[in-house]
């Protein structure tokens, strides 16, 4: 268990409630009351809204990492030699891109084939690879996805709208904070003449995770 | 909208001086107006196409002059920081000195 960074999972974000925080009973700080004062000049002035600031609060949640890990697999979709390095070493290959934690956790990275599909989990706790994908999603983290995609993955994917057949094989990851995985996702049909940067527009993070597949390009348009 | 650019580049630009708090790569709430901090900054860089290393200065000087004290919270300490140093930025840039704004002090 010393190994393993539970403390690190213990708590849930507090930028989930938008409200004052009712769990803390301990009067505002002045940094709050500073930060309430600035947003209501800000809004009152019309510098900026409320929803600019939820929009960014939101996108830290969902998309910054997210984005980083579809390059990551954009990438290995044109580039060979790449695709073979990531394989070999995720953690360096996607370091090539500039991505990387600080804490010098591995990240190896899994593919799908016609006849093998991966799901990544951390059944322990929430164990993500992050510099890739940001924050994990809030089913990530449950107790219902951690123990039910190990005991019946295929049941799990199907509630995710995905369905694999019984010739593909079901490979199931469990993360840990040696080692956390990513899932490089087919590369969808009728995309040979689309660039790089478009494909990334093609992967999202469930397909990363294993819970989707990669879109297709008319799924985007 | 903002989109997802500014908020790679900002995260990128800050990565090495004054880095956002994380705990296990996920960033560190710990009460919500951390949140909003974050958001009111990264909303304004992108409102008024402010370069983040502008920010990142002011960011820096903020932390340098207080520096997190015993019984604070890193993240506490940060973004109490990071709203000095937007309001350093606001006055810098005179952009709450409109009619029926306070003048930001002369700096």
């Amino acid at each position: 268990m010393d190994d393993h960074d539970h403390n690190d999972h213990e708590h849930d974000h507090g930028d989930h409630d938008h409200g004052d925080g009712g769990h803390h009973p301990r009067p505002a700080s002045d940094a709050e009351l500073r930060t309430r004062a600035l947003e209501a000049l800000l809004v009152e002035k019309g510098l900026i809204s409320t929803d600019a600031v939820d929009a960014v609060v939101e996108m830290y949640e969902h998309d910054v990492g997210p984005q980083n890990g579809a390059k990551v697999v954009a990438r290995a979709w044109v580039d060979p030699e790449f695709r073979r390095r990531l394989l070999a070493d995720g953690t360096a290959a996607i370091a090539e891109l500039g991505f990387g934690g600080a804490e010098g956790s591995k990240m190896a990275v899994v593919e799908n084939t016609p006849s093998v599909h991966n799901v990544i989990v951390c059944t322990l706790c929430s164990c993500y690879p992050w510099p890739v994908l940001g924050l994990p999603p809030t089913w990530y983290k449950s107790a219902a996805y951690r123990s039910r995609v190990v005991a019946e993955p295929r049941a799990v994917l199907a509630e995710f709208g995905l369905e694999i057949g019984p010739e593909v094989e079901l490979r199931v990851w469990d993360s840990s904070a040696e080692v956390r995985y990513l899932v490089l996702p087919e590369r969808p049909p009728g995309t040979e003449n689309l660039t790089e940067e478009e494909l990334t527009a093609l992967v999202p993070r469930d397909a990363m995770i294993g819970t989707a597949r990669a879109l297709e390009p008319e799924a985007v348009r | 909208m903002t989109d997802r650019a500014i908020i790679d580049r900002v995260d990128a630009s800050l990565s090495g001086a004054a880095p956002l708090p994380r705990d296990n790569g996920e960033l560190v709430f710990e009460e919500p107006w951390q949140g909003r901090a974050l958001g009111m900054g990264v909303a304004v860089m992108d409102r008024f196409h402010i370069p983040s290393d502008e920010f990142r200065t002011h960011l820096v000087a903020a932390i340098r002059a207080h520096p997190q004290t015993p019984g604070e919270s890193a993240a506490t300490a940060y973004y109490a920081a990071w709203i000095e140093a937007l309001e350093r930025l606001l006055a810098e840039r005179r952009l709450l000195s409109r009619p029926n704004g306070e003048t930001p002090p002369p700096s």
